[in-house]
């Protein structure tokens, strides 16, 4: 089981459907997932490295 | 403005203008509810009907593949019903699982709602992962009822 599979995995389907659910254009939905999809993905690999030093 | 004005709609007080709010129908809810998507495919939002039924219906088989829990009532743990009421938001989804796990001998036993079995394998690695799915999915699923709701209303398109 690959963790950093899941997490793009869960990341990907959220996006979208936030995408979906608040923005009605195209280019709204585009910006919206992107941004969305980016903070979860990103936010939690920085999140893990910063947690790393701690024990 | 007040909660109530909000709540009465934008026509009222202009002599019944002909912006009032529609009135939801519960039919369609609960079959939103219990198909993803479903509602809004009888609205006419065909795109959305189909993205959201394809990201509750693949969040909730993730979640089951990696062998995760559906939450279920659990008599000495009150909280239990929080994460229950989640996971119902899946509708069929839910039952369907549940039914799978349990029987029909299992769903209807004497001790009801207790005493069910979520399924799952708490020893596999996916399994708290498999739950985190399936949450998702009856979160989403209920938010997507909440969509449905306004757009019934007339208060989104």
């Amino acid at each position: 089981m690959d963790h950093f599979l899941l997490l793009f995995w869960h990341a990907l389907l959220v996006a979208v459907f936030f995408a979906f659910l608040w923005r009605s254009d195209s280019r709204g939905r585009k910006a919206l997932f992107l941004k969305t999809f980016l903070i979860m993905f990103v936010g939690a690999i920085a999140l893990g490295w910063l947690m790393f030093p701690f024990p | 403005m007040t909660a109530e004005k909000k709540t009465r709609g934008r026509g009222e007080g202009k002599g019944g203008g002909e912006d009032a709010p529609q009135p939801v129908s519960k039919p369609l809810l609960l079959v939103s509810w219990l198909v993803p998507g479903l509602g809004h495919w009888l609205l006419g939002k065909r795109v959305r009907a189909v993205v959201f039924a394809a990201v509750v219906a693949a969040s909730f088989i993730t979640g089951v593949l990696l062998h995760g829990e559906i939450a279920v009532p659990q008599q000495a743990s009150p909280l239990s019903w929080f994460f229950t009421v989640g996971c119902i938001g899946n509708g069929m989804l839910y039952f369907v699982r549940l039914l799978w796990v349990n029987g029909f001998d299992g769903l209807f036993s004497a001790s009801f709602p207790y005493g069910l079995s979520g399924g799952g394998d708490p020893v596999a690695a996916g399994f708290f992962y498999g739950k985190t799915f399936l949450y998702t999915a009856g979160l989403m699923n209920l938010l997507v009822v909440l969509d449905v709701h306004d757009i019934a209303r007339g208060d989104k398109s």
